[in-house]
């Protein structure tokens, strides 16, 4: 029993991290229809900008949250104005594809040069020693990360829910044209939208970089998985985001320790081949019926 | 008159034209990975080869021409190898290509130069493969060289330090799924086997893996009290945090990749006491190992004066001279005549790993024996003598053992 929930804790606090990483591919979705699938990279930035703030500059770990943020609201938006904005300027439906990745893999690059090429190590802010919960571990960082994508969904809902900018944002996704009579600047919220993604990104960067290496290349699979985790949870649910996160996570630490650690990642991505099949708008997800 | 004047211009043109070309420098292609994961042996790798061919050439280079670096970062990745080796050959028509860090990309690229009858001296990769791939009777020769201690040396030696030494009576092997990290899984079960062992858990996982949690509670579960690995610097760095996590603390000891500058920075505390065989350690015991050190740090600067990965800077190092001997005995920069020169090198090449004494025959490939690695230990952020009477003789420079050569697969 013990084993099993060290395995569950583990698995939540692994499907945490995606569901961070996962935000921002909703976040851009929910405007434009566009994914950044520069999504790892900048979360790679912010967790290297981070690094540099804490590590270099000595500024205190929580007081560097917002600043990196700052940064990704900066990264994301020239991400949109560079990449995507054209492209849906010229209503390409796939221009915005290659442009991401192409800026995905220069912000790759960059990094290469800035911060040399090898895996570093994140001072933890928090005590490294683990706490004992119900008879099994978990580390205080865990713990900061699970807090962290709680409050990130709970704000981003809030932020469409209740404030007349996210009215704006979901007026955008609904129809886009019909926003734009209405009076809102949609290429602005769209632009808003992409800096929002990478400001998650980036905090979401500082948050886990304590957890898992920090490095030019540690966006490209965690980017990937957490691309996963938004499939299944559904682009749109903010809800399904942290349940596709929890789901993806305790597949993985489960079927490495019950079948074999060879296969630890089969079922996940089943499961998204699954979801594809059978509810291709995600678990949570409003399927939108497309007018063409 | 006119005329021949600038005939006998256009002669001394062309003469000069071909001393030129007499004169140009020997091309030695290196290939390793210079980004990711495994850049730190790459880099070391790199650095260690650019200090010798720098002080081969300030004394004159060889055969009177200067040696030429074509430097081509691999990635780590089999396709860029590839990708790699026909460009050396074919473009840049390199005389002998040194480095391979990466088994996978080892295995893929070699491939292309031992059809082109051009020598590649495997200075880090160590499967046990690498150099057994065109043995003969299949090939008539092989090209395929190496100075790195291969893994049925490695394997052997962690076994007999777990089992032998310390007396640890259940295992668990922690490999990752790369070609290096399977093979070396093998080289270990089979090690194990021939002490009647059985690992009690075997697990792998993938590059960039950020949790070990199944892998280290199933090594747990079956009350492992020793963790023995095959993985690069930050996967091990994983696994040693993630002990950390579980609360649950047993030794780990491993091939030569706990000795990289990404896993004990990445591992902190929880790496310290991990246990590695070693064909170098960053100490300046002999003239010789001083003088490599100290130039070393001069020229690149690492941070705290550790360098990234001792080891593969040393082989690294050590590899050129021993091509440039070869070089030198067979007079001329034809790749068949360097291979026949490095199976018969008569000079004794004096490097900083050891002295080698006629390093490689027709039939063994492998300059490195069982007799010359020694364990390291990683101790306040740096790679130490892991036994007190390692570092007494650690002067000693323990020759090629060649009773035990050739290798056995």
């Amino acid at each position: 029993m013990e084993i099993f929930l060290q395995l569950i804790y583990s698995g939540i606090a692994l499907g945490m991290i995606y569901a961070v990483i996962a935000f921002g591919y909703q976040l851009t979705f929910a405007t434009s229809d566009t994914l950044n699938f520069g999504q790892g990279e900048a979360l790679m930035l912010g967790a290297l900008v981070g690094l540099t703030l804490v590590d270099r500059l000595g500024v205190n770990y929580w007081l560097a949250l917002p600043l990196v943020g700052v940064f990704g609201l900066a990264q994301g938006a020239l991400v949109e104005r560079i990449g995507v904005s054209p492209a849906i300027k010229i209503k390409s439906e796939f221009g915005w594809i290659m442009s991401t990745i192409a800026l995905g893999i220069i912000f790759k690059n960059v990094a290469e040069n800035v911060w040399g090429r090898d895996d570093l190590r994140f001072p933890s802010p928090l005590p490294e020693a683990p706490i004992k919960l119900f008879g099994a571990n978990v580390l205080p960082m865990e713990l900061l990360v699970i807090a962290g994508a709680v409050l990130m969904m709970l704000s981003v809902e809030f932020f469409n829910r209740k404030t007349i900018y996210g009215k704006a944002v979901v007026a955008t996704f609904n129809d886009r044209d019909a926003a734009k009579l209405m009076g809102i600047n949609t290429g602005l919220v769209i632009t808003f939208s992409y800096a929002l993604s990478s400001l998650t990104a980036s905090f979401a960067g500082v948050l886990i970089a304590p957890l898992t290496l920090t490095g030019a290349t540690m966006g490209a699979v965690l980017g990937l998985k957490a691309f996963a985790v938004a499939i299944i949870g559904g682009l749109t649910s903010g809800m399904g985001i942290i349940v596709g996160g929890i789901i993806l996570g305790v597949a993985e630490t489960t079927t490495g320790f019950y079948i074999s650690t060879g296969y630890k990642d089969v079922p996940g991505l089943v499961l998204l081949l699954c979801v594809l099949a059978i509810k291709p708008a995600g678990l949570f997800g409003k399927s939108a019926i497309k007018k063409v | 008159m006119n005329r021949r004047i600038h005939l006998s211009v256009l002669a001394s043109l062309m003469l000069a034209t071909g001393l030129a070309f007499a004169a140009d420098p020997i091309k030695l292609g290196v290939s390793g990975p210079f980004t990711g994961g495994s850049s730190s042996m790459g880099v070391s790798m790199r650095d260690g080869v650019r200090l010798a061919t720098e002080e081969i050439n300030k004394s004159g280079g060889v055969l009177g021409r200067k040696l030429q670096l074509i430097e081509r970062d691999d990635e780590a990745k089999n396709e860029r190898g590839v990708q790699i080796a026909q460009e050396l050959i074919n473009k840049e028509q390199v005389i002998a290509t040194l480095g391979f860090i990466n088994t996978g990309v080892a295995l893929a690229s070699q491939r292309f130069y031992q059809e082109a009858k051009i020598p590649v001296m495997n200075n880090v990769a160590t499967g046990s493969i690498v150099t057994q791939q065109f043995k003969a009777p299949e090939f008539p020769d092989n090209y395929i060289f190496r100075n790195a201690a291969h893994d049925s040396i490695q394997a052997p030696m962690i076994v007999e330090e777990a089992i032998t030494r310390r007396g640890f009576k259940k295992v668990a092997i922690l490999a990752d799924s790369t070609n290096y990290g399977q093979l070396g899984r093998e080289d270990l079960e089979r090690a194990l086997g021939s002490k009647n062992v059985k690992a009690v858990a075997v697990e792998k996982f993938n590059i960039k893996d950020v949790d070990m949690t199944a892998q280290l509670l199933k090594a747990k579960e079956a009350g492992a009290e020793v963790i023995l690995t095959y993985a690069i610097g930050p996967e091990l760095a994983q696994i040693a945090n993630g002990m950390t996590k579980l609360g649950w603390k047993v030794p780990m000891i491993g091939s030569w990749t706990l000795s990289m500058a990404n896993f004990i920075d990445n591992a902190g505390p929880g790496g310290e006491g991990a246990r590695m065989p070693q064909t170098f350690i960053q100490e300046s015991n002999t003239v010789k190992r001083k003088a490599f050190i100290d130039a070393y740090l001069k020229t690149f600067k690492p941070k705290n004066n550790r360098i990234d990965s001792p080891v593969s800077a040393a082989q690294g190092y050590d590899s050129v001279y021993l091509l440039a001997a070869a070089i030198k005995q067979a007079g001329s920069t034809d790749g068949v005549k360097i291979r026949e020169a490095l199976e018969n090198l008569q000079t004794k090449v004096e490097g900083v790993v050891t002295i080698y004494d006629k390093p490689f025959t027709k039939d063994d490939h492998e300059a490195i024996t069982a007799n010359i690695p020694i364990f390291g230990e990683v101790k306040g952020s740096r790679v130490v003598y892991a036994y007190e009477e390692d570092q007494k003789k650690g002067a000693d420079l323990r020759l090629k053992d060649a009773k035990k050569a050739p290798a056995k697969k």
